[in-house]
């Protein structure tokens, strides 16, 4: 569970590199209220990029990781036994509901479906949280929005959004950013200079444009940010990339040997 | 990088995603037989085996190059087919051209080209190469062009899938070499045999020939009981078979005037979906269950341990279940509330373990695995195995997995001898154990006949129904995808077989389909198992790492979504999760 960001200016601004026009979209959905679907692989700044608008928008961040254990008393709240007694803890949804934050439900159809509906009457006009276990129904403050994110053909074939839960919401896919932006954003984050960076991106390029690829997943800006700051902490470039990209890619010996030798012939010497 | 490139060779495939990167499209990395050259079908590029693997990369960056950048499409490859010195020179202009490019790309190879670049396109290189003017030779490593094996069948998919016809005639050139075996000495003469090529029905001369001959086969000793004259298909045995191959349409002859029937046993009838005429043949194949003997033999038969199978499919929740007294829960357990208190004020502290959790952990769940005892399984895949043993293992994998955690499981296999002959056998009915006397029956079942899928999914899905006994049934086809019967080929079978499996999902039966060992091409698979959900792979425990996944896919199409129970918080035992 995240820790709702404060209010204000003292927090210096997450890093955010726009790519499209994510950033007007998400604007226009927040004054309205709407809630917002982020599409995108893993690892190209969904994350990142929420953090950006609510530090924008001056709204608090309450961050929910979705499993497949995820019920709904963990999004809403449960009594605990607190000596003697019971008492009725807040989950992060129902804070964000309370204080007008925004709630990102990152990975939420990992969530079982049944955890997913209580989100149901916050997403259209009625913007409620339902309590059942206290018996109250909140009004979600003014400033309350709700993102989720999504990570298409990731799941499993179970696991995909109903179409009723879809609808509620306004989409926006973020895809890896083209390699200039790339490039920035693994010197930024990674703090290693421009050529490093760009060699990186070049490997992150080279392994996202393999045809028929025998990887399940590809080189997200997130390994490439790793590949930097290992390299950025004195490793080679080629050991970094080693294990922070190809070990990762692949369990299989083979495969990590053929994915070492397209990364060789990249990387520069 | 821990990988050592430039130590000694590992396998030339290391260089598989280096190739598919240059080339664009995805291209395997083979060894070529010694003493050839490297080179490029288009598919893989061959390199010599045996040499550093410096060499080797070298040998492959230049080949793949080619490829990627366009100097071997079917326009320069037909320019150069038939010119090997043409051949030669166009290689070492273009090839030092897109190495040059290349090298500039990727700065992690060091090549050295050993000369000038001296064209800036395809044809201007083509150019030079046809023009008389010198030109430096490609060094050794760069291997050689070879044009007809780019323009050969292995460079691309063919334009269209072949005609029955084609398949025909391609049958008819095959050697007859392996039919000397089959012959019995003196039974009849070679020239006969020839007219009497099953694959040659339909050419008029032969028939012609054969009614000129007197040709009229006898009844071989012993028929007249069931089979009769199961001419097939199959020429030549084959390691794996083509994308577009498929049982040729050959007619079935009985030499009876029926079929033999199986009085005594009875049997139930199902109709037969017509998909030309689109309507349903009514009680049209008659099903006939044959329970197994008692075994001869029960040491043959162990089954294979997959524990990845059976962790995936413990996992398998298919609905919630209240679990009492847990450390953390959606609610409080009152019982185990007032308990704790009591035990407070009596001067206990015991651990508060007072909610309710629910988990998906109830199961419920019947599976009746029907696998395919058909003679068409019999092909023997490259490890000598056929597609029936692949099959019957994973068959006794699944039943014995499934059985261990709890769930109700049946095997039968089926077969079938025309529409008045589809075998069940019983390997284990529900209710049974699986004992070493079921498995000893499973690993003797022998292939033979041929495979009426309808049918017996019809019959299995009754079967299911009436006997399971479970909210949750799932029927797993372990086939091969090739339905084919008398009267039951091609379209007709592939679609009376996807109408089967949707009556029996329509049912409430859940259908997965599983094709172990076959090379049955995925649109085929697509065609029969239509939307049921299905899976191919080379051996079963391929498919373990995501089984659950395949079952609860299955499972879950079923489980319609309720909304009087879609409150959060109101247990729903015995449904599936929606």
């Amino acid at each position: 569970m995240g820790v709702p960001r404060p209010v204000g200016g003292e927090v210096a601004a997450p890093f955010y590199r726009p790519v499209g026009d994510e950033v007007e979209v998400f604007a226009a959905a927040a004054r309205r209220g709407l809630p917002v679907l982020l599409k995108g692989p893993t690892g190209c700044g969904k994350t990142r990029f929420v953090e950006a608008m609510a530090h924008r928008l001056g709204r608090g961040l309450v961050t929910v990781a979705g499993h497949e254990d995820l019920t709904s008393a963990d999004l809403v709240g449960r009594f605990l036994l607190r000596g003697g007694e019971t008492v009725w803890v807040d989950g992060p949804l129902t804070r964000a509901v309370r204080e007008g934050a925004i709630c990102y439900l990152d990975e939420v159809v990992e969530a079982r479906q049944d955890t997913t509906v209580v989100i149901h009457p916050l997403t259209d006009h009625r913007r409620q949280l339902p309590v059942d276990r206290l018996g109250v129904v909140l009004d979600a403050e003014p400033g309350f929005q709700l993102v989720i994110s999504y990570n298409p053909g990731y799941q499993s074939v179970l696991k995909d959004l109903k179409d009723s839960t879809r609808q509620r919401f306004v989409a926006i896919e973020l895809g890896f950013p083209p390699p200039e932006v790339e490039t920035d954003v693994v010197a930024h984050e990674a703090g290693v200079d421009r050529d490093t960076a760009a060699a990186l991106v070049a490997v992150g390029q080279a392994i996202r444009n393999l045809a028929a690829s025998p990887l399940r997943e590809v080189a997200s800006t997130r390994a490439l940010i790793l590949a930097g700051s290992m390299a950025g902490e004195g490793l080679s470039l080629r050991r970094a990339v080693q294990s922070a990209v190809v070990d990762i890619l692949s369990d299989d010996p083979d495969l990590a040997v053929a994915l070492s030798e397209l990364v060789d012939a990249v990387l520069p010497r | 990088m821990t990988a050592a490139p430039g130590g000694e060779t590992s396998g030339s495939g290391r260089f598989r995603l280096l190739a598919t990167a240059l080339a664009g499209r995805p291209l395997g990395v083979e060894d070529a037989p010694a003493a050839d050259r490297p080179y490029t079908d288009g598919v893989n590029i061959f390199v010599g085996p045996g040499i550093g693997a410096d060499d080797q990369r070298r040998q492959v960056v230049v080949q793949a190059a080619l490829l990627g950048a366009g100097s071997l499409e079917p326009s320069v490859a037909k320019a150069l087919r038939g010119r090997p010195r043409t051949a030669r020179r166009y290689l070492a202009v273009e090839g030092r051209r897109v190495l040059a490019d290349v090298a500039s790309r990727l700065g992690g190879l060091s090549l050295t080209v050993g000369g000038p670049v001296i064209s800036a396109t395809v044809e201007e290189s083509l150019a030079l190469a046809l023009g008389r003017g010198r030109l430096p030779d490609p060094p050794p490593w760069f291997g050689e062009i070879r044009p007809g094996r780019l323009l050969g069948p292995a460079g691309g998919p063919p334009a269209s899938a072949p005609t029955p016809s084609d398949l025909r005639a391609a049958a008819r050139l095959t050697p007859e070499a392996a039919a000397d075996e089959d012959d019995e000495p003196g039974e009849e003469s070679k020239l006969l045999k020839l007219f009497q090529n099953p694959l040659a029905k339909p050419n008029a001369l032969s028939d012609f020939v054969a009614r000129l001959l007197g040709l009229s086969r006898s009844p071989a000793p012993g028929s007249g009981s069931s089979g009769g004259d199961l001419a097939t298909a199959a020429a030549r045995r084959v390691r794996a078979v083509g994308a577009h191959a498929r049982p040729l349409p050959v007619p079935l002859r009985f030499t009876g005037d029926d079929p033999p029937d199986r009085g005594g046993i009875g049997g139930a009838l199902y109709p037969e979906w017509d998909v030309h005429k689109t309507r349903y043949r009514p009680q049209w194949c008659r099903v006939v269950e044959i329970p197994m003997g008692p075994a001869l033999d029960v040491s043959t038969g162990t089954a294979e341990r997959d524990q990845v199978l059976h962790r995936r499919l413990a996992r398998l929740g298919l609905g919630p279940k209240v679990l009492r007294r847990r450390p953390d829960g959606d609610d409080l357990d009152v019982d185990a509330l007032i308990d704790l208190a009591v035990d407070l004020r009596a001067g206990h502290s015991p651990p508060g373990h007072v909610y309710l959790e629910r988990r998906n952990l109830a199961r419920n769940l019947g599976v009746l695995v029907l696998l395919d005892a058909s003679g068409s399984a019999t092909d023997l895949d490259p490890a000598g195995r056929s597609v029936h043993e692949h099959q019957r293992r994973a068959a006794l994998t699944l039943a014995t997995t499934l059985e261990e955690l709890g769930d109700r499981v049946a095997v039968y296999g089926f077969r079938s001898r025309g529409r008045s002959n589809v075998e069940m056998l019983a390997v284990k009915p529900f209710g049974h154990r699986f004992g070493a006397g079921g498995r000893a029956h499973l690993h003797r079942l022998t292939p033979a006949g041929y495979t009426r899928l309808g049918a017996a999914v019809r019959h299995a899905g009754e079967l299911l129904k009436t006997q399971a006994g479970t909210p949750n049934r799932l029927l797993v086809v372990l086939s091969d995808g090739f339905p084919f019967d008398d009267g039951y080929e091609s379209r007709y079978a592939e679609a009376d077989a996807r109408k089967a499996l949707e009556e029996v999902r329509g049912d409430g039966v859940a259908c997965l389909c599983l094709s172990i060992g076959a090379s049955t091409p995925t649109e085929s698979l697509d065609r029969v198992f239509g939307s049921a959900s299905h899976a191919s792979a080379a051996v079963l425990s391929d498919l373990s790492p995501r089984m659950d996944e395949l079952f609860l896919a299955a499972l879950k199409e079923l489980a319609a979504p309720n909304p009087a129970t879609r409150r959060v918080g109101v247990p729903r035992s015995g449904r599936l999760r929606s």
